[in-house]
């Protein structure tokens, strides 16, 4: 990735003054399942976590680079099978595993209250402006769900992620 | 030895910009008028030409300067916005600052800012998108993709850097030092659809380029032979007659390198399911000892006869250099270690260079009208350039025009005047040039004091 990464900058270095967009589809660097949680959790116990970290290697020259802008969709979808309660699912990037599931995530969306067999759509995007997070050859993904449960039966069913991209606004200083 | 190898590429690279100085340029307002033709005897004619240096001049070329000094406009203008105490910081340099533009930094290699560009070639400015995903590589240059080479492409000139001798009755015995390189990089039909057209990357697909590049530089004892075989009919007082020249070169490579190879990547199935594999295979051959040896030779002849002259001549004939100490090295990219890495595949063997052909043929009117219609053909070792200028004098007034086709094949239009004054002549010059990775031509304003 490392050496596709530089290749396709060396060519594009020579591009002017204007931007490199750098759309990335996150999802499809994920297994079935990173992208597939399936949670069954007791009812009425504290908010309960499922998380998956992954690694991504950047274009090398990242790190001199200035961020213009980022922005990042993702949506997914809730199916619920039994009991009740509600779902967080929260997108964070860090450049460091230990600097995920830190602070406010970048996407963060909640299923709101269900109960029994439902199917609830999720998704949110997001845009922030010169975030130094992406100035680095190797980003960090953690995807985490929270789930809280209502008093009463297990909560089972699954939460299934469908898409997430990010779009990276580089100013050019690539190499 | 590899010290040997690097000081040869900088001075390359240093000398990178005379390839148009020399080829295609010129320090002379007026040529730059004229598209870049020589209505006189210039240093030209006699490097490329060795009957020339029998032509005494006496019938000494009707508006020709003694010589020419250049305003360098454009160094005035290139050093007020880019201060030489703030050079390390200067944006155009440094890859560090937001508005460094690899486009105008190449663009200065391949047109040195002797004079003022009244039109710059413009540098695209467009976004460039990457879109990764797992089963997609997509690449999309915009308005960019017109800087996608069509052919290959690169730098290459044959220059002496000095010639200097004695000689007696025609004969000429000296030495002469040679510096040649020539850097040609091919974009593979693969990875040009992609880049062009496609923009989509393929599932196993190899992208890559080709490279090759070669730099010598040595010098050559000389022996030549240059005369007037028959007077014409102006007499001896004249320049008339047909001449004739020579040149025998026992050329002495003090040093020289060569870099060949395809270097890319290729793609997995899916597209990015796994890390790509660098395809990078390359040769260095660097010469272990000075003095690859061989000969060669030069060839001329002039023919003038009252206002009208012709002549031809061809360098480097035959000219192939035997290196009796070559190392071979293999490059590649170790995929564990992730990194280059290189062997040495034969420590001490033979190999051969070539010096390119280069050649130069013109012709020359002078009308007695104030009229000079010339025309040459030139070859320095990368491509063919097609000149043809006139001037026309009335009094102190000058006026030139002249259309060439440059080593891109590309077609480019001079004009110009002057006004000369007793012994000093002002003159100023226009030219389009496609010194640059734009396909739109740019315009140069060349000035220049003329001394009579």
């Amino acid at each position: 990735m490392k050496a596709l990464a530089a290749a396709l900058l060396v060519l594009v270095a020579a591009c002017g003054q204007g931007n490199l967009i750098l759309n990335v589809d996150v999802l499809s660097f994920l297994t079935a399942s990173d992208s597939t949680t399936h949670y069954n959790v007791i009812g009425g116990l504290p908010p309960v976590d499922s998380t998956v970290s992954r690694r991504f290697s950047l274009p090398p020259g990242l790190g001199k680079s200035t961020v213009d802008s980022i922005s990042a969709n993702f949506s997914s979808q809730l199916e619920n099978l039994t009991g009740g309660g509600r779902v967080t699912l929260e997108v964070f990037f860090a450049k460091s595993q230990g600097g995920l599931f830190v602070g406010t995530p970048y996407l963060s969306d909640s299923s709101g209250h269900v109960t029994g067999v439902q199917t609830v759509p999720m998704g949110t995007n997001s845009l922030r402006l010169a975030d130094s997070v992406f100035t680095t050859d190797s980003l960090w993904v953690g995807i985490r769900a929270r789930i809280t449960t209502d008093v009463g039966p297990n909560m089972t069913g699954q939460l299934r992620l469908t898409d997430l991209h990010v779009r990276v606004v580089l100013k050019d200083k690539i190499i | 030895m590899r010290t040997g190898v690097v000081a040869v590429a900088l001075t390359v690279l240093a000398l990178a910009p005379t390839r148009a100085a020399h080829a295609q340029f010129s320090f002379d307002a007026r040529r730059i008028g004229m598209g870049g033709v020589s209505l006189g005897r210039d240093g030209n004619a006699q490097r490329y030409n060795p009957a020339y240096r029998a032509v005494k001049n006496k019938s000494h070329v009707a508006g020709s300067p003694k010589f020419t000094i250049p305003v360098p406009l454009g160094l005035i203008q290139f050093f007020k916005d880019h201060p030489i105490n703030q050079l390390g910081h200067d944006p155009m340099f440094s890859p560090e600052s937001s508005a460094f533009n690899p486009v105008a930094l190449v663009n200065l290699v391949f047109n040195a800012p002797i004079f003022y560009e009244v039109k710059k070639a413009p540098t695209p400015t467009n976004d460039v998108q990457l879109t990764i995903g797992r089963n997609q590589l997509i690449v999309d240059l915009g308005a960019s993709k017109v800087l996608i080479p069509e052919q290959d492409f690169g730098l290459g000139t044959t220059s002496r850097l000095l010639d200097m001798g004695v000689g007696f009755a025609g004969f000429n015995v000296g030495v002469m030092g040679f510096l040649q390189y020539d850097v040609a990089i091919t974009l593979d039909s693969t990875l040009r659809n992609f880049l062009t057209n496609d923009s989509t990357a393929r599932p196993n697909t190899s992208y890559f380029v080709n490279t090759d590049g070669t730099a010598q530089a040595g010098f050559a004892p000389t022996v030549s032979y240059a005369g007037r075989l028959l007077r014409g009919a102006g007499g001896k007082d004249t320049d008339d007659g047909f001449y004739i020249g020579g040149a025998l070169h026992y050329y002495m490579g003090a040093t020289y390198g060569r870099g060949v190879g395809p270097a890319g990547f290729t793609t997995g199935n899916p597209v990015l399911a796994a890390t790509p594999v660098p395809l990078l295979n390359g040769n260095l051959y660097t010469s272990n000892k000075p003095f690859g040896t061989g000969v060669g030779g030069d060839v001329g002849v002039v023919w003038i006869s009252g206002p009208f002259e012709v002549g031809a001549g061809v360098n480097d004939i035959g000219a192939q250099l035997t290196w009796s100490h070559t190392k071979i090295q293999q490059f590649g990219y170790d995929t564990v270690a992730n990194k280059i890495v290189d062997s040495v595949i034969v420590a001490d063997t033979t190999s051969t260079t070539k010096l390119p052909i280069t050649y130069m043929a013109n012709a020359a009117l002078h009308m007695g009208t104030g009229t000079t219609v010339a025309g040459d053909v030139i070859n320095s070792g990368r491509g063919t350039i097609v000149r043809v200028g006139v001037e026309q004098r009335t009094g102190p007034f000058a006026l030139r025009g002249g259309v060439s086709r440059d080593q891109r094949k590309k077609m480019q239009f001079g004009f110009g005047g002057g006004l000369r004054l007793g012994p000093l002549g002002l003159d100023v010059g226009f030219w389009t040039h496609s010194n640059s990775l734009s396909t739109q031509r740019a315009i140069t304003m060349a000035t220049s004091i003329s001394i009579y």
